[in-house]
């Protein structure tokens, strides 16, 4: 196992939870922003989303496989998995972030005259961007390590290290499996921490 | 009070480790074949001796298994001759069966182990196409196949075992479209059907091979050794029961290629429970 | 509607009230927070609405700028009625500053104060300079506070901004809900002090809500005492001293020397 084997599987890694966090954004946030004004709506949503959270990361995998178009071997049915993994700590963080804005901005920004999009967008957004970080940064760290189960179903990363490395009962293969994602997850959740400093107001 | 605790507890602790009512732990690797395999031998023991079975099935790969063997975790488990001189005692693969299946008891003896005599079949690395694939490629051998390259799928092991693809890589001059799709074994049909894989370094009992689906090319260059399945045991379980040897060796040169091929097929194309598959074919002989 | 005569260099013009309420209730939960309240307010004049907490006040002025609805009654402001208004216009063209400012964090002093003749679209340039304006009003030079942040404000300084940015863009109203009742005393003083002169010299119309007497006989051009959402007594400050309500007695109690107005 040379080095440059396992900087692409690296690479690989990164791609599967750069798309999924990713996708999961891009989901999160207009679901999340639809949310904000319908009480009923976003208790069964946010309880949803925090059942699938309770499925074990294997089984989930093991549940989309024989779906047709989105299951199968490979890297799309893991992206599915890890997608919808990612949701609840992003769209929770989005709601309680924008909810949780002081009232008296809020009030403030309203009595101004700025209208619902403005509030949203020019105010609300803005001061809850540390608090989405952090659900952004706990979904990435998350990510890293369900990630490792991909190679379960041909999805690549550096989980095939780890089973490979089980299975021939060789550690320095587990290891350049393990070690690099746990380098990742410490990585991504610093220079997302730093991020969210940066931003808080 | 607390003297009465200390006391009270290590009772406890005492009587939860001898609890042990004689048994015998049952283990196996983490496919079908194993699986269905490991169940035959627990049931088996369990009507031959009427002594509780412990199943420690789907352990993670070979080395892993052979660990538990070592250490004591396990009593038994199914094992391939090719595998076993290969990945476990890290020795050049020895095609002729007889000569290899002598070494592998010389050697496992050092380890206080037995190799009981065979089951029947022989469960080779199969390399596994489409069959239409096949038929319009021309490909009956792996010789044929080498003029192009493939996108192979394998399980966790056939990349890092010395008998696995470098080895084959050198015997046949076998070129890979990227890198070998690594998944639990039991996808590789999946993959294949759904074209994210072109070839599988699959098993040759696999059930799916059941289905006309799939063709296996024929190891023309004669690289892969033999697999033939035996169950390694531990000298000193054999010794706790006198009866064990006879009931597990009852077992030998029962299941042939195409027996163990159908066993797997109930399993995974009728999914069927291990379980019963086992006890089912136990009770075709009494 | 009822019409106030007044002179005008020489020419008599029939002038409607600014704001008008009739017989406006909030009810909310079951309980009624305000009931029957008939109130007219005329430009120019600092209304404060004194009250304990509970007595309505706060929800009074809210129904002003429609970030509350009246459950019954009608208010109407310019004399349209607000339920025919724009929220969006009624409230840009109101001033509103409240406890501890509601200053937006994330945007500097200069961006809070500019923040409507924003939303209106100002010329650059003119914005820029009624920021400067204002703020020198509020008595803070524009270059030093300009770029700081309301977190490294003093309350007195975030309240200065906030009434600065209520009166950007030229309201015609300002609405402000116990803007001083967090400050120390003599702050408060000082922006009690302050806060008289900036309305008389910007002309402005105020509807001040608090619950300190002193601040009420300081501030208010008249006074409306409200108590268990009934406007109890409405008048000057000087009346005020000789008030024989009970509530107003009540407040009047607290006043060292019992019944004196000292401003």
């Amino acid at each position: 196992m040379r080095a440059s084997e396992v900087f692409e599987v690296t690479m690989e890694h990164l791609l599967l939870v750069g798309i999924s966090v990713a996708v999961a954004l891009a989901i999160a946030t207009p679901l999340a922003i639809l949310l904000l004004t319908r009480a009923r709506l976003r208790r069964w949503t946010l309880a949803a989303v925090n059942v699938i959270q309770t499925i074990p990361s294997l089984a989930l995998f093991g549940l989309l496989l024989p779906i047709p178009l989105i299951g199968g071997v490979g890297k799309q049915t893991a992206i599915i998995a890890l997608v919808l993994y990612a949701l609840l700590p992003i769209v929770r963080n989005i709601v309680v972030g924008i909810l949780g804005v002081d009232a008296g901005v809020r009030e403030s920004a309203v009595a101004m005259g700025m209208t619902a999009s403005q509030v949203l967008w020019q105010v609300e957004v803005p001061l809850a961007i540390p608090t989405i970080l952090a659900g952004v940064r706990i979904a990435t760290v998350a990510t890293i390590g369900t990630a490792t189960i991909a190679a379960a179903i041909g999805g690549g990363g550096l989980g095939t290290f780890v089973f490979r490395g089980i299975a021939s009962a060789n550690m320095t293969t587990v290891l350049a499996g393990a070690i690099p994602a746990a380098l990742l997850a410490i990585i991504a959740d610093e220079v997302l921490e730093w991020l969210e400093r940066r931003l808080s107001y | 009070m607390a003297r009465t605790t200390v006391v009270l507890l290590s009772v406890l602790l005492a009587a939860a480790g001898c609890s042990h009512k004689p048994r015998v732990v049952v283990g196996s690797k983490n496919f079908t074949e194993q699986v269905v395999l490991g169940e035959i031998i627990a049931a088996q023991i369990e009507r031959r001796l009427g002594v509780e079975v412990d199943r420690k099935l789907n352990l993670g790969g070979t080395l892993l298994a052979h660990e538990a063997l070592k250490s004591g975790s396990i009593d038994i488990y199914p094992e391939y001759t090719g595998t076993a001189l290969t990945a476990v005692l890290r020795q050049p693969p020895i095609k002729d069966s007889k000569a290899g299946y002598q070494k592998l008891q010389d050697e496992y003896r050092k380890w206080q182990l037995e190799w009981l005599p065979p089951l029947g079949f022989n469960d080779s690395f199969a390399m596994v196409v489409m069959a239409d694939v096949a038929r319009e490629q021309n490909l009956k051998t792996i010789s044929d196949a080498v003029k192009r390259p493939w996108k192979l799928g394998v399980g966790y092991e056939f990349v890092e075992r010395p008998d696995g693809l470098k080895g084959m890589q050198e015997a046949y001059g076998l070129k890979l479209n990227g890198e070998p799709v690594t998944m639990d074994l039991g996808l590789l049909y999946q993959a294949l059907r759904s074209k994210k894989v072109e070839m599988a370094a699959a098993n040759a009992t696999d059930g799916m091979l059941a289905h006309q689906e799939f063709t296996i090319l024929e190891d023309d260059r004669h690289y892969f050794p033999p697999y033939e399945c035996s169950l390694v045991v531990r000298g000193q379980i054999l010794q706790q029961f006198p009866q064990l040897k006879g009931a597990l060796e009852e077992l030998s040169g029962k299941i042939s290629n195409e027996t163990m091929r159908k066993l797997n097929a109930m399993t995974d194309i009728d999914h069927k429970a291990a379980a019963d598959v086992a006890r089912e074919f136990i009770n075709t002989w009494k | 509607m009822p019409s106030y005569h007044r002179w005008t260099s020489r020419i008599k013009v029939n002038v409607p009230a600014l704001i008008e309420f009739r017989e406006v209730a909030y009810r909310v939960g079951g309980r009624d927070i305000l009931r029957g309240v008939n109130l007219t307010i005329e430009d120019h004049e600092t209304l404060v609405l004194l009250g304990r907490s509970g007595s309505g006040k706060t929800t009074l002025l809210k129904m002003i700028n429609r970030l509350l609805e009246p459950s019954q009654g009608t208010i109407t402001f310019q004399g349209k009625a607000l339920s025919d208004w724009d929220p969006i216009r009624l409230r840009r063209s109101i001033g509103y500053v409240i406890q501890d400012g509601g200053l937006f964090p994330h945007h500097t002093v200069e961006q809070n104060v500019g923040l409507v003749p924003r939303l209106e679209n100002w010329p650059v340039e003119k914005t820029r300079a009624r920021v400067k304006e204002l703020l020198e009003a509020v008595g803070l030079a524009a270059s030093t506070y300009g770029a700081r942040y309301p977190r490294q404000l003093s309350g007195g300084e975030k309240q200065r901004v906030g009434i600065a940015r209520a009166l950007a863009a030229d309201p015609v109203l300002l609405l402000l809900d116990e803007p001083f009742s967090a400050l120390d005393p003599v702050t408060r003083f000082g922006m009690q002090k302050h806060f008289a002169e900036l309305t008389k010299s910007f002309g402005k119309t105020a509807i001040f809500v608090t619950h300190d007497i002193r601040e009420a006989l300081m501030l208010g051009t008249r006074i409306a005492v409200l108590k268990d959402g009934r406007i109890e007594l409405l008048v000057s400050p000087k009346e005020f001293a000789k008030a024989d309500t009970p509530e107003a007695m009540a407040f009047l109690g607290t006043l060292e020397g019992g019944a004196h107005a000292g401003v």
